[in-house]
């Protein structure tokens, strides 16, 4: 049965929507190998997100295939129960076609073609960006196989760093200091209605100093409510593994004085 | 009398002697003052131990692996009565099988046992970005793939050479002595002896004990040692074409990503003629097989055309545990809990704690002339986690960095193209040190270290951005 399955030839990494059933068989050729166990297989990497063409196509193979592998698992097994432990040969011939690879006519080569991001004649940083993440998203649900002929060798560090504080940073930026600020007014007339003491003068108490440190540091470290707790978990987690080394020394108390 | 007033003495001394690395032990006795006493209560503690007369001192080593095995010949050697007690002696056991290089050195392997040198690995991110590793490495450098049936058969033999009685038999249970010098009662069932089919249950009484009998350790269970987290590695061993295994010649992949562990990496070791393809997680045990699925869909093109010939899985200790020695009964190994975080090694680790709780013994106990007592035990503790403890933490703050997420570990296969962490975690992994290294590239090192973790994350948050 698997030898007449690889009639169709093996696939580019061009999605065929018009042939989804003959992707799905050579995906059954492939579970024959992967899956021999009757638990159901969960379509877990099918996600029907964004309204792109391409990816809703390969939802909908995904889904077949997965559908399909169910019934043929468990004819595997049957199979596989009278031979070893899951030993099945595979046709050596067999290249099974990958799902859907990821696909972008700016993705060459294992990396993105910057000469396609050009506008006014300069690299669109912020689209290499989205380009990029729009791959990793992609693979995060649809994860591939790595390829030797086809390496990825996109590194993230030819996006200049420029471009990175511009889009991520500075809006953040924006907000601490706006949060800071309106901290810092409000405390300051405050503390000037309670105490009479002008915002120069305030700055010369080294009590006054302390709370805006305080403030600054608070500011910078607490953005969400969920934070707090995050912190404080970071700390206990820190010397987790150290305490869990000093056990067998803690011991030591309770055998002395167990022992006479 | 006045030997046991003092054997307490030196109990008290040990404590506010222990390394500094546990402010957290609470000193009940102050003691700073008398260092000089104290040292030499030390060594007379030996001195004043009570002689053995008439026979050597008597040690069973629990357990025939790396551990065990090179306890035992290190006891036999310093002329102490050995026992090693190993229930099957062509034990297959699943495992990756690396062995760092200064292994070979120190345990004087031979190198026919290696079966293949890693001079090359490959890390390959989430998002399929592979980076190649290794070009730092020296000629004679490399990792050691070994069959751990020939490693620990190897080392077990080496024992019996050295003098050790090895026994083919099942540790049942063991009795706590009932005074400092009494003997332990070991429980066993003999599998040599031809009067039943099952082996015939024999006790054998000695006056330590050295558990190195592997993750379920029964020796840690008498002991109350305590238990541990552990993960689940799960192998697959798969022979596939020669042309295909060409590529894996002298080299090892590493996979990691959410699809393949939330914890752990999954992996593609080449072993003598065939290839093992594994991955392991510590929170997400039900789940892997889905995990092994995803693992060799990543290796698919690498590896198809391939036939899977053995599975297996095994335990991985991910911390000691609680208590690692009780009187005269010491863990070494993985029943002590001694694999690292990060790169999960635990076979030089299991060898050379066996090696040290040995020879914490034979000076203790004065080449088997005197008995030992929980103080000597004890050296090999200190010992053993002041050398080892900063390679320990170091990867157990990598592991905690970089494992976390999968923009954390796209970070973390970026950094890998850096020569400088490239020969930075070779020289730590092969020689077991941890190497200094240069403050000004350190500096550089960690400023890429953000910017990657920084970058990654960015993504991370576009791509959130794109799901809703």
């Amino acid at each position: 049965m698997s030898i007449a399955l690889f009639s169709s030839p093996p696939a580019t990494h061009l999605p065929s929507p018009s042939s989804p059933h003959s992707t799905a068989k050579t995906q059954l050729a492939l579970r024959h190998f992967i899956s021999w166990r009757p638990k159901k297989q969960p379509p877990f990497w099918v996600f029907a997100e964004n309204g792109a063409g391409s990816t809703s196509t390969a939802a909908i193979v995904e889904e077949d295939k997965a559908a399909a592998a169910e019934e043929k698992v468990s004819e595997d097994k049957k199979e596989e129960s009278l031979g070893s432990n899951g030993s099945v040969a595979v046709d050596a011939a067999a290249a099974p076609a990958p799902v859907t690879a990821f696909q972008d006519p700016r993705w060459i080569g294992g990396t993105w073609d910057l000469t396609q991001f050009q506008k006014d004649g300069k690299t669109d940083w912020d689209a290499v960006i989205d380009a990029e993440a729009r791959r990793r998203k992609w693979l995060q649900d649809n994860p591939e196989s790595s390829n030797n002929d086809n390496p990825i060798v996109f590194d993230t560090s030819i996006i200049p760093w420029w471009a990175w504080i511009k889009r991520y940073h500075l809006p953040e930026a924006e907000l601490l200091n706006g949060r800071a600020a309106m901290i810092g007014f409000f405390m300051a007339y405050v503390v000037d209605s309670l105490t009479g003491v002008g915002l120069v003068d305030q700055m010369g108490n080294f009590f006054c100093k302390t709370l805006l440190f305080v403030a600054v540091v608070g500011v910078l470290v607490i953005r969400k409510n969920e934070d707090i707790e995050t912190v404080k978990k970071l700390l206990e987690e820190s010397t987790f593994y150290d305490k869990q080394w000093q056990a067998t020394w803690q011991d030591e108390t309770s055998s002395s004085s167990m022992k006479d | 009398m006045a030997s046991i007033a003092l054997n307490l003495k030196t109990f008290v001394g040990l404590r506010p002697a222990s390394p500094e690395n546990n402010p957290i032990t609470t000193l009940a006795k102050p003691s700073s003052t008398t260092t000089a006493a104290r040292k030499q209560l030390r060594i007379n503690a030996a001195k004043t131990s009570p002689k053995v007369t008439g026979r050597n001192l008597r040690v069973a080593v629990v357990g025939g692996g790396p551990a065990g095995g090179s306890a035992a010949e290190t006891l036999a050697k310093g002329g102490i009565e050995t026992f090693l007690i190993e229930r099957k002696l062509d034990n297959c056991k699943p495992c990756g099988g690396a062995i760092p290089l200064c292994m070979v050195g120190e345990f004087d392997l031979p190198l026919d046992i290696i079966d293949r040198r890693v001079t090359k690995m490959k890390m390959i991110s989430p998002s399929n970005v592979a980076v190649d590793i290794g070009q730092t490495l020296k000629p004679h450098e490399y990792i050691g793939m070994v069959r751990r049936e020939v490693l620990d058969a190897y080392l077990r033999d080496r024992a019996a050479t050295a003098g050790a009685t090895v026994i083919n038999g099942l540790f049942l249970k063991m009795e706590m002595p009932s005074s400092k010098t009494a003997p332990y009662c070991l429980h066993y069932t003999d599998y040599k002896a031809k009067t039943r089919v099952s082996g015939e249950k024999k006790t054998l009484e000695v006056d330590a004990v050295i558990g190195a009998d592997g993750a379920n350790s029964r020796i840690a269970k008498s002991i109350n040692a305590g238990d541990y987290e552990y993960a689940i590695a799960f192998q697959e061993r798969v022979k596939i074409p020669d042309e295909k295994m060409k590529y894996y010649e002298d080299l090892a992949e590493m996979y990691v990503g959410d699809d393949v562990s939330p914890d752990f990496y999954g992996w593609v070791f080449p072993k003598c003629d065939h290839v093992a393809i594994g991955t392991g997680t510590v929170t997400h045990k039900p789940d892997i097989k889905k995990f092994q699925l995803a693992t060799r869909l990543r290796a698919r093109d690498k590896i198809a055309g391939g036939k899977i010939i053995r599975v297996e899985a095994h335990p991985i200790p991910e911390h000691p545990r609680p208590r690692r020695l009780l009187d005269r009964a010491a863990l070494v190994g993985d029943a002590a809990g001694y694999v690292t975080k990060c790169s999960g090694e635990g076979i030089y680790f299991a060898a050379k704690s066996g090696r040290m709780c040995a020879e914490a013994i034979v000076e203790g106990s004065e080449n088997g002339k005197r008995m030992v007592e929980e103080g000597d035990l004890r050296k090999y503790l200190e010992k053993w986690d002041k050398t080892y403890w900063p390679t320990y933490k170091v990867l157990d703050v990598l592991q905690k960095l970089f494992y976390r997420s999968n923009p954390a570990r796209e970070a973390f296969v970026e950094m890998c193209a850096d020569e400088y962490v490239q020969k930075m975690t070779f020289d730590s992994y092969l020689y077991k040190k941890v190497a200094p290294g240069n403050p000004i590239e350190d500096l550089k090192l960690a400023v890429n270290t953000i910017g990657s973790l920084v970058r990654a994350n960015a993504l991370r948050r576009e791509m959130d951005k794109l799901s809703v």
